[in-house]
């Protein structure tokens, strides 16, 4: 309740600024001189009029820049985002040049692809567009009063100052959108397409289907009813994993900090150092080298059948085979993966949370062992609340992290295990699978881009309702205003 | 609120970077046919001289290769001293060709080489070019046609090569196909000849004979010996009639009991795919089932002397011995149908599998030769280990030609033989299994 | 009493060497196999039967598989840019959303924060055709791109940090007539050395450790572009892995070289960093 309260709060504020940007837009078009009209057209207009020629030079520059992408760019994509293209690639050899001579052909990702990048340079233009109105009627409206114009300099002082975070965000944002933010719009539109192996861009043509993919997934028809099996199994594990290491991780990394600064343990800061040394081997050396360590003839095998331990797992039956089906059979492997996890994400861990202790109420636990309370308790009542205050919100990412944790899953299974499920082996799944790593099979080995988009849709709905859930429980404050 | 002069900056940059680079693909990509290209004034001459400049070119070939490719490379330079080569070598394995070239065939190399079953979706995806469209290439520039190159390559190669009539690679090698290895100081020849003798002489010499049931590669072996087929369509999709009944008279069932009574013998090991050298290597076998590539690591592990081959087994199934098939593929060097120098790729792709190319690899890697000429050479013929390749193809030799979806649900019905999970006799289950297996296998391809 | 403390101080003791033992079997694997004359996978015993230095010469040797040298190299270069630049792009992220008040400031931490919910390895596609139409594809500097150009998302740990500097040191350098650029340059950097060396170490360690994007983006097949992380996942392949195991672990040996000394150095700051951070998240 207190969430959805929140976040309709922000949308409110968010939509009432984006309301008086709108105002302003317009109330400056109503009520500007004839300059800021002009800027309508020559964005340069209005600051020529207040002889800001270099920032006149400069948006001018820009306009000329988005026009003429608009003109000779844009056009030849954005056009055909429709039908995603008509004309197949078709080559000609020609003998003289020894090449391909090429027909003017369509690529449909291609065109999916700068349409999005077009589309995204207009709402930037049209927002530069408007903000420049408004702008220029605020100049008017200084120099009516009297005031002082900026300089460039002035301007470019403003930059370092009161402007300085346009400064410092303006290279990472654009970072994130050329990175982020256009290939997720893409990501997305692909999952409304038929881009699989029978339609390759470029060599062949894909168009839009609907949502006839997401049908397909939840068991409209055809094979699909396997494939929505498998995705709920595969969502299951993924969910499963995600708790268990998250959670198994953060205790134990808890609870070895807590030994290691324990005062009766002798040198903590070696033991430290110890554990240390396992973070410092890149995770896919380790990852790879224990999935060797635990191949069905692998070193563990060999020594445990040596001790006699294969055995009496046989005798028990809780193995047929005569090894140790360490990461080749369900169950296993499922506590292997954890366990594994455990090994590389607890000395981790424990870094983070003896800093975090360090900051623990000492006097409240003093106080409390003088009452005559027991080290559970103090653990239970005093300790372990405050770890979880401080850490709750790292909890929740980490918990979104293993979701998405395609690293350990990937490098452990990968041509080792074999399914011996036929449903999930028909839509290429298994039982080990995340949602990632299926995903990424499908992209890599099937080339079924079209189900991998709606898997990875699936995937951020499925984030961003426990990240929603998680933090709305929470309800923590925003500390920041404390300082501010 | 009014100074957004970075941000305009930003805003600029992002167009004119788009708008630059943007024109720059398209224009490669479409121009050919608009762009009054150099080499269009030689119209006139006879011989192609393209336009003079570098030809750039880049070769994948597995690892293997590398070396006497980088050889050849420089002896193709030589060949053609009067056009300027800019050729580079990647390395990159025949059975991954087909993932690496198809996630952005026009970033693939030229020349690259590939196994025979990935021929048909490397064509769907235009990521081949056709060979028979060239042949006026190989002609001006080598003098004889496609046919006559293809025509010096041994039938079953051509025809892996083939795709409706055109050809699409060229045949590097052949023997990609699996048979047997044993360790003849624990194994006589004749042992070898039926699984069940096999195990037996296995038990007896405290070791174990292994295979790889976890991979529709392998396993498929049984299904074609009882005579059963699995065949692409157009689409992609493939054809399988394992639950049926085989033209041989023998049922699914009883192929899968067959693989149950060798999978369940103790000295039987059912090998994880990709594990096989490790197995070898750890000494524990005395007979496997693999191909021409583990040679190396079964004179390790047993001594060169000691290594003998044999084509496969047969097995007891339906109450008679059959004889245990294969997937019989080639190793074929294609060249890309994006690629900007096509003529000249395909030039050099010929060079790089012509007989004396092929006779090269032979030496450095064993590979058996699919020219006819190379593979009728003394030391080829000599050659025991692609003696009992060629027997096994003989005895039962099938090309494998199935779609993408035919590997995990076969694997996966190999694994529960494997693993013991279908029990003999019980004829439901496996018939369910089998029934299961064949709807995956079929599916239409997304 | 004091002989029941002792006794539960060497059970404490001899826990923890079981612990430690347990992480460390895998490392002393590492390192042992890393000197194995045998070149596979030794299935049969734990230490090598015979010593060498041989893979660790090898590694460095001309072989295109054990190209290492190049490898190693690559990578060093992409992680320094790519360090340097992710530090100031999450550092200028963190500040502006944590010392400004700005109108889109809300809404743009909130697309930061569903923007960090969709899967890397989906986008992957795209990212890899936005750089092949910069032209960008198999170069080093496009892999830069791509690991580092996003990394403005990842700024919430140095804003939780950024938060608990006190505000009046801010103010303070504002009546001293100090910009705010100044201020950021000479009075804020100087005091998040902490939330710096985090950021430096898990930007630095990123290049190291990824084999998805690395392979998609250096797709040349040409090993002497290749980083280390390709390589080494190469030498794993089915038909080298027989030849080429040991080498691997002295790769893996090596790798860990230069992070280990990071950590060593940055030990100290890379705990506070985090928990700074942690506690505001």
């Amino acid at each position: 309740m207190a969430a959805a309260g929140k976040t309709s709060a922000k949308k409110e504020t968010f939509l009432g600024s984006v309301g008086g940007f709108f105002k302003s837009f317009f109330t400056a078009v109503a009520k500007g001189d004839f300059f800021v009209k002009l800027s309508l057209i020559w964005m340069g207009a209005g600051y020529i009029r207040r002889k800001q020629f270099i920032r006149t030079l400069l948006i001018t520059a820009v306009e000329a820049a988005i026009i003429l992408y608009s003109i000779f760019v844009a056009p030849q994509y954005v056009t055909k985002l429709g039908t995603l293209g008509t004309v197949k690639m078709e080559s000609v050899f020609n003998i003289n040049t020894m090449k391909y001579d090429l027909n003017d052909y369509d690529d449909s990702f291609q065109i999916l692809l700068f349409s999005v990048i077009s589309i995204a340079i207009w709402v930037v233009a049209l927002f530069i567009w408007m903000k420049n109105v408004i702008a220029v009627y605020e100049l008017q409206q200084k120099a009516k009063r009297g005031e002082h114009i900026n300089s460039f300099v002035d301007d470019l002082n403003g930059m370092l100052n009161e402007k300085f975070h346009v400064t410092l965000l303006t290279l990472p944002v654009l970072g994130i959108v050329m990175f982020s933010v256009i290939p997720i719009f893409v990501l997305i539109l692909v999952a409304f397409t038929n881009y699989d192996q029978q339609h390759m861009a470029p060599a062949e043509l894909f168009t839009w289907t609907g949502l006839s993919n997401f049908i397909n997934l939840f068991g409209g028809g055809g094979l699909s009813i396997t494939f929505g099996y498998s995705f709920t199994r595969v969502l299951i594990w993924t969910l499963i994993w995600s708790l268990f290491a998250t959670t198994t991780t953060f205790f134990g990394g808890v609870l070895l900090s807590l030994f290691l600064r324990n005062k009766r343990t002798k040198l903590p800061k070696l033991w430290r150092s110890l554990f240390v040394v396992t973070i410092a081997v890149p995770q896919f050396v380790t990852l790879l080298l224990v999935r060797n360590f635990f191949a069905n003839n692998g070193i563990a095998n060999t020594m445990l059948k040596s001790m006699g331990v294969t055995q009496v797992l046989q005798d028990i039956g809780w193995i047929t085979s005569d090894y140790i089906p360490f990461l080749s059979s369900p169950g296993w492997a499922h506590v292997m993966i954890i366990l594994i996890n455990i090994w590389i994400g607890v000395p981790y861990q424990m870094m983070v949370m003896t800093g975090v202790l360090s900051n623990l109420p000492e006097e409240q636990i003093e106080s409390a062992s003088i009452d005559g309370a027991t080290k559970f308790q103090i653990f239970r009542h005093i300790t372990m609340p405050y770890i979880l205050f401080v850490t709750g919100p790292t909890l929740v990412t980490d918990f979104v992290r293993n979701i998405n944790n395609f690293n350990v899953i990937y490098l452990l299974t990968q041509d080792v295990y074999t399914t011996t499920n036929q449903a999930l082996a028909n839509s290429q799944a298994k039982e080990v699978d995340l949602l990632v790593t299926w995903l990424f099979r499908l992209t890599q080995e099937y080339y079924n881009y079209k189900m991998a988009s709606v898997i990875g849709i699936c995937v951020f709905v499925l984030c961003s309702v426990i990240t929603l859930v998680a933090f709305g429980l929470m309800t923590r404050g925003d500390k920041e205003g404390v300082y501010n | 609120m009014k100074k957004k002069i970075l941000a305009f900056i930003m805003a600029a940059a992002t167009c004119f970077s788009l708008t630059a680079c943007n024109t720059d693909p398209a224009g490669a990509g479409n121009s050919n046919a608009s762009n009054p290209d150099a080499g269009n004034s030689n119209a006139g001459d006879s011989t192609p001289a393209g336009d003079g400049s570098a030809i750039d070119l880049v070769v994948w070939g597995p690892e293997e290769d590398q070396t006497f490719l980088t050889g050849l490379i420089e002896d193709f330079k030589k060949q053609y001293p009067d056009q300027t080569f800019n050729i580079q070598l990647g390395v990159e394995s025949e059975a991954t060709a087909k993932d690496t070239v198809l996630t952005d065939p026009s970033a693939a190399a030229d020349v690259y080489a590939f196994a025979s079953d990935q021929l048909n979706a490397l064509v769907a995806a235009s990521a081949l070019a056709n060979l028979t469209d060239l042949s006026d290439a190989f002609k001006a520039i080598t003098g004889s046609s496609i046919d006559d190159i293809m025509a010096q390559n041994i039938d079953g190669a051509v025809a892996a090569a083939t795709k409706d009539g055109k050809y699409y690679a060229l045949p590097l090698g052949a023997g990609n196909n699996f048979f047997m290895f044993y360790d003849k100081s624990k194994i006589t020849a004749d042992d070898v000849k039926t699984w069940s003798s096999l195990l037996e002489a296995a038990s007896a010499a405290g070791k174990k004979a292994g295979m790889v049931f976890s991979s529709g590669w392998y396993n498929g072996g049984f299904f074609l010996g009882a005579g059963f087929t699995a065949s692409m369509n157009d689409d992609g999709t493939t054809n399988i009639d394992w639950n049926k009944t085989s033209a041989d008279g023998i049922s699914g069932v009883d192929v899968v009991e067959g693989m149950i009574t060798i999978a369940s013998n103790p000295a039987f090991m059912a090998i994880a795919d990709n594990d096989i050298s490790n197995q070898i290597a750890s000494g524990e076998l005395c007979a496997v089932v693999t191909g021409s590539w583990d040679m190396l690591t079964c004179e390790t592990a047993w001594g060169a002397e000691n290594v003998g081959v044999a084509k496969l087994p047969t097995y007891s199934c339906a109450g008679k011995e059959v004889q245990q098939g294969c997937y019989s593929g080639f190793k074929l060097m294609g060249v890309n149908g994006m690629s900007k120098q096509v003529g000249w790729a395909a030039v050099l792709a010929e060079f790089l599998t012509n007989e004396s190319a092929q006779m090269k690899r032979y030496d450095a890697r064993q590979l058996a030769p699919t020219n006819i000429k190379a593979s009728e050479s003394d030391a080829v013929k000599a050659n025991e280990m692609l003696a009992a390749s060629i027997a096994q193809d003989a005895a039962c030799g099938v090309l494998q030609d199935v779609g993408d979806k035919y590997w995990d649900p076969t694997a996966t019905l190999g694994e529960l033989i494997a693993q013991g999970q279908l029990k003999s006799g019980d004829t439901a289950a496996i018939q369910a299994a089998l029934d299961t297996m064949v709807e995956g296998v079929t599916a239409p391809v997304e | 009493m004091s002989k029941k403390r002792i006794i539960l101080d060497i059970l404490r003791h001899v826990v923890l060497v079981l612990l430690v033992a347990f992480w460390l079997i895998p490392i002393v694997w590492l390192v042992a196999t890393s000197f194995s004359a045998y070149p596979g996978r030794n299935t049969s015993h734990f230490f090598p039967e015979e010593w060498t230095f041989n893979n660790y010469i090898a590694l460095f040797g001309s072989d295109t598989v054990a190209n290492f040298k190049a490898w190693f190299m690559n990578t060093f270069k992409i992680a320094v840019v790519c360090c340097i630049v992710s530090t100031l792009f999450t550092i200028m992220v963190a500040y502006a959303t944590s010392f400004f008040q700005f109108k889109a400031r809300k809404p743009m931490m909130n697309v930061a924060v569903i923007l960090n919910l969709f899967p890397g390895v989906l986008s992957m596609i795209s990212v890899y055709f936005i750089l092949k139409a910069l032209n960008l594809t198999n170069t080093h500097l496009g892999l830069t791109l791509v690991y580092c150009a996003s990394s403005g998302l990842g700024f919430l740990i140095a804003k939780g940090f950024f938060d608990t500097v006190p505000r009046s040191l801010c103010e303070a350098a504002k009546l001293d007539g100090a910009s705010q650029a100044r201020t950021f340059f000479t009075i804020i950097m100087p005091l998040s050395k902490p939330i710096i060396v985090y950021t430096i170490i898990s930007s630095f360690l990123m290049p190291w450790t990824d084999f998805v994007f690395a392979k998609m983006i250096l797709n040349s097949g040409i090993s002497d572009m290749w980083t280390v992380a390709i390589g080494l996942y190469n030498m794993l392949e089915r038909s080298l892995i027989n030849s080429y195991f040991s080498i691997f672990c002295a790769g893996g040996v090596v790798v860990s070289i230069p992070i280990s000394i990071l950590f060593v150095i940055m030990q100290k700051f890379y705990v506070d960093g985090i928990t700074g951070g942690a506690v505001k998240g």
